[in-house]
């Protein structure tokens, strides 16, 4: 008893504490309200999430970064239409598909308006901010000497040599129509016997590396392509979805403060992001283990976004 | 109430019956795998448990470690396994040795100490009887011993073999087959209906093979003992049987 009766009194304190400072630093700028951040697991998205929330505090925003990190879009993607978290970097070509798998195509125009038109009537309306220049696609790569012994450039030079090729392919490709469907149909190759692993991830590589598979699915800015030195085979059919990155937010927190100037703030941002900028960040991160926060504001910084 | 539905339609569609995905195939690499860990690992704890419990030296050291490895996340073996079992094969080193590797390091503790632990608890009385009666060590070993501590050894190989089984499935994230398959394509592929189907076969696995270690340990209990040797039992204690661990 003595001990909840504590506990109540200290949440009490606790609440009296943030409601104080809440009206201190709400006050004059009752129009920057704290922005929760959220993102997937993984360290790109976690750098475009930190890039948002930097860029947002240096504009006198406060900043919640409980979300980011907070796991893969099946618990993002809620967490935002709940209202858990009021931001998202998101790949439009896969949020897309994660509410409907047949809309995604080549084109990031295209795939923003339809996952607007879908996140419109999503936990109370959300948007679509400006996208990236940055693509993170899925790939598919080849280690050097495949490339040169079977003179291997792009996707459409894979099929005629398919049986000398041991494929490594996304858990999903048996249902994804963007990969075993699109494969067949686009470049004639047979997926059927391909070895099943977690796109994009360490295993994948790893299998390449190892000459398990000879042809993996990894994503265009992965570290792992530029430190092992795969080619990526271009995807000349346009059989991908653009996966652009763009902030989600909430309506509910646009509506608390000045929308243009937020927007410009994410757009501004997002505009100097592009492939190569996008894969040196992730480098940075992931393979010289420096730490997010650093990368990010040390690039912001050299950008002149923040100063 | 829908999931289960969908589980139970996953399972009896004939689709899902055939083809190098289907549920016998699938089974089949499972049992595989699990069959080769649980031999490896019996080959290698059974003859140190047996000895550490005969001579009754070095048997806390050989628990220990024993449990030490039990400590080891499976997942992070097979990490650290992969970059050396790839220099033996790239096809076999990347999708079955690290997972084969981690599923015996898991399976020895329990069937080592099982075996020590069956072995020391046979009454003193009985071996230092047939020692009397001018049996050999190695007689006593496998003539007393063994046949009153089998039955805790096989409720070890038993759990074991439940740990063989649920580690298995951890190999479908290095490309190796088996039931985790299901496991890793439901999820990836936002199937649950595929997902708990996959569950619910790794569990009857290893529910049945439970059972099955559960029945052998009975029928191995030292009632046969009693009509082949009776002269070594004293009517004060007909069982015999050392608690299970």
């Amino acid at each position: 008893m003595r001990f909840s009766r504590r506990l109540a009194l200290g949440a009490s304190m606790l609440a009296l504490v943030i409601v104080a400072a809440a009206c201190s630093t709400g006050g004059g700028s009752a129009s920057k309200p704290t922005v929760k951040v959220g993102s997937d697991g993984f360290d790109e998205a976690k750098i475009m999430a930190e890039a948002y929330a930097q860029v947002l505090e240096a504009n006198g925003y406060t900043v919640n970064r409980d979300g980011i990190g907070l796991g893969a879009r099946k618990v993002t993607a809620p967490a935002l239409e709940s209202g858990q978290i009021d931001l998202k970097p998101e790949y439009i070509g896969s949020g897309l598909s994660y509410y409907d798998p047949t809309k995604a195509t080549g084109d990031p125009k295209n795939n923003q308006q339809q996952l607007q038109t879908i996140l419109t009537g999503k936990g109370g309306g959300i948007t679509v901010l400006d996208y990236t220049p940055a693509q993170d696609q899925n790939a598919f790569v080849v280690r050097k000497d495949t490339a040169d012994q079977l003179k291997l450039t792009k996707m459409s030079d894979v099929a005629a040599v398919q049986g000398q090729l041991k494929l490594g392919l996304a858990t999903d490709c048996p249902t994804n129509p963007v990969c075993g469907k699109a494969l067949k149909d686009a470049y004639g190759i047979d997926t059927s016997a391909a070895t099943l692993l977690d796109a994009c991830s360490t295993p994948m590589a790893d299998a390449l590396k190892a000459k398990t598979i000879d042809l993996g699915e990894l994503c265009s800015t992965q570290p792992d392509i530029i430190v092992n030195n795969f080619v990526l085979l271009q995807d000349d059919k346009q059989t991908q979805p653009a996966d652009n990155i763009s902030p989600l937010v909430r309506n509910d927190f646009l509506a608390k403060t000045d929308k243009a100037a937020f927007s410009k703030l994410l757009n501004d941002l997002s505009a100097k992001i592009d492939t190569p900028t996008l894969a040196d960040l992730y480098k940075q991160v992931s393979v010289d283990k420096k730490d997010i926060k650093d990368v990010v504001s040390t690039f912001l910084k050299a950008q002149g976004l923040v100063k | 109430m829908g999931i289960i539905g969908d589980v139970i339609a996953w399972l009896t569609d004939p689709a899902h019956w055939t083809g190098p995905s289907g549920i016998p195939t699938r089974v089949a690499e499972h049992l595989a795998i699990s069959l080769a860990a649980l031999v490896i690992a019996s080959l290698i704890a059974l003859p140190i448990g047996l000895y550490v419990g005969h001579t009754r030296r070095g048997g806390q050291s050989a628990v220990n470690v024993a449990n030490l490895a039990r400590a080891i996340p499976s997942l992070a073996l097979i990490g650290i396994a992969v970059p050396i079992t790839v220099l033996v094969d790239p096809q076999v080193g990347f999708k079955v040795l690290p997972t084969l590797i981690a599923m015996i390091v898991l399976g020895i503790p329990p069937i080592l100490i099982n075996t020590y632990t069956g072995i020391t608890e046979v009454d003193r009385d009985l071996t230092e009887a047939a020692n009397g009666m001018g049996l050999t060590s190695r007689q006593v070993l496998t003539g007393v011993e063994l046949p009153l501590a089998a039955s805790v050894i096989m409720a070890g190989i038993g759990s074991a073999a439940v740990q063989i089984i649920a580690t298995a499935t951890l190999g479908a994230i290095f490309g190796f087959g088996g039931l985790g398959s299901y496991l890793v394509q439901g999820i990836a592929q936002n199937d649950d209906a595929m997902l708990f189907s996959g569950v619910v076969l790794v569990a009857a696995l290893a529910v049945g093979a439970e059972a099955a270690f559960g029945f052998l340990g009975r029928a191995l209990r030292p009632h046969e003992v009693d009509t082949a040797t009776p002269a070594l039992l004293e009517p004060s204690q007909p069982e015999g049987t050392p608690a299970v661990g």
